[in-house]
């Protein structure tokens, strides 16, 4: 190259771009005027630098790692974009050609550089650049909320909702890990994703000062780890061992009420910006809504088998439990009971000390009921002052203390009502014995139960009496 | 008949794992930092392929890696990439694993083996930083600013409008693998994804994770090295318990490429 160079030094020193040649650890050996004039750097100061001083931060560290590494392994390196540091400290775009001298004899000897003033373009393609990226920014956060709304939409039960958001921050975010945690009525806690993280997070939580965890627009921001460990040790070591840097937590509402959090893990340090805060509410908005609608769903389910006044089971609920329970005593060939319990005196309690007196007896016996029953068996208001108890796998003994247990409950004096007004059961066994009765239907079980529960009523109150 | 590899791990082809040199050999892993693929190592692999089992591959999203396995969550953070790297140590059933990383995969390495320490013999770290970001008495050797400009630097490399026109430009649009596609593969770098590759690896703070090493360690320093200072180089021996450290006369961030001999002189004399 050298002899070239001396063949024509015109081309060389006032060629329209700038050259030089460098020794292959990156010193300059050579540089042409071109490039002194573009510079405004003298060739005394020039020669023996090397190269990737004459770049600005940001280009030094893409030149040593991206671009000196692609031109050992190929050879050469073209079109690469760099920002030159010119002698009064002004910044030049750059457009750099590369290639690697090897000698005969294999040896890697020197660079060849051809350098290209690209000013003009630069400005043209930051435009286009910082255009493009806000598009993509923008693009990138409709296309998370409607991702988010289809698997919302998808989702049948606040578990999938809860899924589903999980996944859908997860992406937009890049955490590493999310959990998400939700309310119940009675303002318990459950994590429904991330249970494997709860107990550090929840230790967290209770370490969270305002030292470490920033609150921006309602929402908690823990940025580093160096944060946690500013406000304590232990904050600091319960972000190692969940091997996050950065944690993000947002509350999920349906515009009224809390419903849970949603929370998300980074493996780095984290800063967020106000688009990305407000794509967490969003985020969080719409999951609210949805999860609102889906507990909306399940009470009005609730409702639907449920006797409003005493929370029990209704017809339509004990329908279906009473033939589950059939069904089952057919398969396993094992006995079960139903029982039919009738109140004793209280069409007296209504009559004279009024209805709400009477609902107050029902919600009381209902209450205790509950409580005398087997764990496998289920208590319901049939109608009036009548209930029906499903005794699944249960011989004649087995119901008859389950029958014992409630009469002696339900004679048991309430409060508020006169001890004139004594309030027990009559209660009529029907069982269904394998072998016994085998087209019997749940109809027809409840009527055997009612003929043995007048029985019981007809020989005295506070009796119990078995089908025959 | 063409030979069935669907018994092959999943974390084989998706880090494009080659293994060559002596079967029975102690394995010696090696794996690439930001910028290049595992081509960054090609000259160095022939140098133990006598008497160690080399392993090399790509990191998801460089090279011949696939890059459908990249998920953004997973690699935000070297993390990520730690936890590839166990996957293929498990995979391939190694053990007493002599582990090279250059540049950000050196920190990978730390991680790793601080994770599982039983797996790993020796670590040689080429070139560590475990914090580029200056922080306080800490001189990592970049100012915030400075990452931003490199992160700008990738955008206009990558993204813009020169990488879409490049090859019309330069003549065989048609075929732009030309003459190149035998070494590009080893140096791709997936342009979507390197942005991201580059916030893990600068944006990240491995210091504490240093003095939890407990595998023994040799760290190569350059004697003139943009990305990894000789300041950043003590740092990271003084951390590192018992580390051994030796500053090369090899210039520049990829000694491995630009001084392959010496680079491999003092890897063997630390594990032999």
């Amino acid at each position: 190259m050298t002899d070239e160079l001396t063949a024509s030094p015109d081309l060389f020193e006032n060629a329209p771009c700038g050259l030089l040649l460098t020794a292959a650890d990156d010193s300059v050996t050579h540089v042409n005027q071109t490039f002194l004039d573009w510079t405004g750097y003298s060739r005394g100061a020039l020669i023996g630098r090397d190269f990737h001083t004459l770049l600005d931060a940001g280009s030094a560290a893409f030149y040593a790692t991206r671009y000196q590494a692609e031109l050992w392994v190929r050879g050469e390196a073209r079109e690469v974009a760099l920002t030159l540091v010119r002698a009064d400290g002004s910044a030049m775009p750059i457009l750099v050609n590369s290639q690697l001298v090897v000698s005969d004899a294999g040896e890697r000897s020197a660079v060849r550089l051809a350098v290209f003033d690209s000013t003009a373009r630069q400005d043209y393609e930051r435009e286009m650049l910082i255009a493009k990226r806000q598009a993509e920014v923008s693009e990138a956060s409709v296309r998370v909320l409607q991702e988010a709304s289809t698997h919302f939409l998808a989702a049948s039960s606040e578990e999938e909702i809860a899924v589903a958001l999980a996944r859908s921050t997860k992406d937009a975010f890049a955490a590493f890990d999310t959990a998400v945690v939700l309310f119940d009525e009675a303002g318990d806690h459950t994590f429904v994703v991330g249970e494997h993280l709860a107990e550090a997070l929840v230790e967290l939580d209770t370490l969270r000062t305002d030292t470490f965890a920033v609150r921006v627009d309602g929402m908690t921001v823990i940025s580093s780890q160096n944060e946690a460990y500013a406000s304590g040790q232990r904050a600091g070591d319960l972000m190692r061992l969940l091997r996050a840097e950065a944690i993000t937590a947002a509350p999920i509402s349906d515009g009224e009420t809390t419903l849970g959090a949603f929370l998300c893990l980074f493996g780095r340090p984290r800063e967020f910006d106000h688009r990305s805060i407000e794509l967490h509410h969003a985020l969080a908005r719409q999951a609210g809504v949805v999860i609102a609608r889906a507990r909306l769903q399940s009470m009005i389910r609730r409702l639907a088998m449920h006797d409003q006044l005493t929370g029990l089971a209704n017809r339509n609920l004990l329908g279906e439990r009473l033939s589950h329970s059939l069904a089952v005593s057919k398969r396993t060939g094992e006995p079960m009971a139903l029982l039919f319990v009738d109140l004793d005196g209280f069409k007296r309690v209504n009559d004279e000390l009024g209805h709400r007196v009477g609902d107050l007896v029902l919600q009381t016996v209902a209450d205790r009921m509950t409580g005398g029953i087997r764990e496998v068996d289920i208590v319901g208001r049939f109608g009036g002052d009548e209930f029906l108890v499903v005794c699944e796998s249960s011989d004649r003994e087995a119901a008859l203390v389950v029958a014992e247990r409630l009469a002696a409950t339900i004679r048991l004096p309430i409060e508020g009502i006169p001890d004139s007004f004594p309030i027990t059961a009559s209660i009529g066994i029907a069982m269904q014995l394998p072998g016994e009765h085998d087209t019997i239907d749940g109809d027809a079980l409840v009527r055997r139960a009612d003929a043995a529960m007048y029985v019981a009523k007809r020989s005295g109150s506070d009796r119990i009496s078995f089908a025959a | 008949m063409p030979t069935l590899s669907s018994d092959e791990p999943r974390s084989l082809t998706r880090n494009n794992v080659t293994v060559t040199g002596n079967p029975l050999g102690q394995p010696i892993m090696f794996a690439h930092g930001f910028g290049c693929g595992q081509g960054a190592w090609r000259y160095v692999l022939p140098e133990f392929e006598k008497d160690f089992k080399v392993i090399a591959f790509d990191h998801v999203g460089s090279g011949g890696s696939d890059v459908t396995a990249y998920d953004r969550g997973k690699y935000d953070s070297l993390n990520g990439y730690a936890d590839d790297i166990l996957e293929l140590i498990t995979d391939l059933e190694l053990s007493d694993v002599i582990y090279v990383g250059h540049s950000v995969s050196s920190m990978m390495g730390v991680l790793a083996a601080n994770r599982s320490p039983e797996l790993f013999a020796k670590l040689i770290l080429v070139g560590p930083s475990p914090r580029y970001v200056d922080d306080g008495n800490y001189k990592g050797g970049f100012t915030q600013d400075a990452i931003d400009g490199l992160l700008e630097s990738l955008d206009s490399n990558y993204l813009g409008w020169s990488s879409v026109m490049a090859p019309v430009i330069m003549g065989n649009p048609e075929r732009p693998e030309l003459g190149q596609e035998l070494t590009d593969n080893f140096c791709a770098v997936n342009p979507a994804i390197a942005g991201q590759f580059a916030r893990a690896t600068f944006l990240g703070d491995n210091r504490r994770d240093l003095a939890e090493v407990s595998v023994p360690t040799l760290i190569l320093q350059s004697s003139d090295d943009v990305i990894a200072p000789v300041e950043v180089g003590e740092y990271v021996r003084d951390t590192i318990p018992g580390s051994k450290y030796v500053v090369m006369s090899s210039r520049g961030h990829v000694p491995n490429l630009s001084d392959p001999e010496q680079v491999a002189t003092h890897i063997r004399s630390f594990i032999e």
